[in-house]
């Protein structure tokens, strides 16, 4: 079990893990994302990472979408509204998100750097 | 669009859908197999299944009756492909559709795209506003929307 102690998702075909790197969290995104309402699950996991990266005072959470073969525009909103959760932080608590993507999957190549316009300065995409 | 105007190069594939979420996927697939063997660029292949699964999705969720069909139509040609859903839906959800459709089509497609994530975020009903937009950002395609009585038709276009 990784260090926040959140449990892996695997609904459908998707499956999110997280992992100790270091000092640091790995969450693993994969295969496809494209319930009706992915936010169901989520919603919850992200609140979940987001609280427990506070509680912790981690400075750094790579989000490996490498193996996500697909994410509907319900997930992305899933993803978006985690990210703005950064924006209600104080630099103290703030922490950076590094974003990995796949250059052999489109929509990563076009959609995944567009996540660097929501909060400036928190999200790095590689 | 419509078939009728399909010249006799054209090659097209018609599909009637059952409002159901878990075909969906599975006409994604479909479609990424079907325009594998009628175009050579894959991102473009990637890019119409992506467009295709989010105006199904809209289908899905919003018509009102059991009616909804999709187009695939491609010009070997020009190698442009166009894909096309119709189905019936209340005023409500076409007036909402009307509304969305002008404010993404305005502007860059880039900000428009962001503007729409940044709004999804802040909502907590089942809803995101971010699919037409996603569509029009990732595809660079051209997007349309036309109502006639209560039948919806939306279409994008990649040259
Ligand atoms: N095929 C359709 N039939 C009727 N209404 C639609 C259709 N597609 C979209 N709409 C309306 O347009 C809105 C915007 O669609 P979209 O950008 O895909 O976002 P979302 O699906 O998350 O609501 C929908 O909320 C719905 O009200
Ligand atoms: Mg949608």
């Amino acid at each position: 079990m990784n260090r926040l102690n959140i449990e892996k998702i695997h609904e459908d075909r998707m499956e999110v893990e997280v992992f100790d790197e270091n000092s640091n969290i790995c969450v693993r995104f994969k295969g496809d994302i494209d319930m009706e309402d992915p936010g169901v699950f989520l919603d919850p996991f992200f609140n979940q990472l987001h609280e427990g990266m506070i509680a912790q005072k981690i400075k750094e959470v790579k989000a490996d979408f490498k193996e996500l073969n697909f994410l509907n525009s319900s997930g992305i909103k899933a993803v978006a509204k985690w990210i703005m959760k950064l924006t209600e932080l104080s630099d103290a608590e703030k922490y950076t998100i590094r974003i990995l993507y796949n250059r052999d999957i489109t929509w990563q190549v076009t959609s995944l750097p567009t996540l660097n316009f929501l909060v400036p300065g928190v999200v790095k995409v590689e | 669009m419509s078939v009728n105007n399909t010249s006799v190069r054209d090659g097209y594939i018609e599909l009637k859908f059952g409002p159901r979420w878990k075909y969906i996927a599975c006409v994604r697939g479909f479609i990424q197999n079907f325009l594998a063997i009628s175009i050579v660029d894959q991102s473009k292949a990637d890019k119409i299944a992506m467009a295709a699964s989010e105006l199904l999705e809209n289908a899905v969720k919003y018509a009102s009756k059991d009616d909804t069909h999709i187009v695939i139509k491609v010009s070997p040609a020009t190698e442009q492909i166009q894909i096309l859903v119709v189905n019936t839906a209340d005023q409500e959800s076409i007036d909402t559709l009307l509304t969305i459709y002008k404010k993404i089509s305005e502007g860059d497609a880039l900000q428009v795209y962001v503007t729409q994530m940044k709004e999804a975020a802040l909502r907590s009903d089942g809803k995101s506003h971010l699919g037409l937009a996603r569509i029009r950002y990732e595809t660079g395609g051209d997007l349309k929307v036309d109502v006639h009585n209560r039948e919806v038709q939306v279409s994008i276009a990649i040259g």
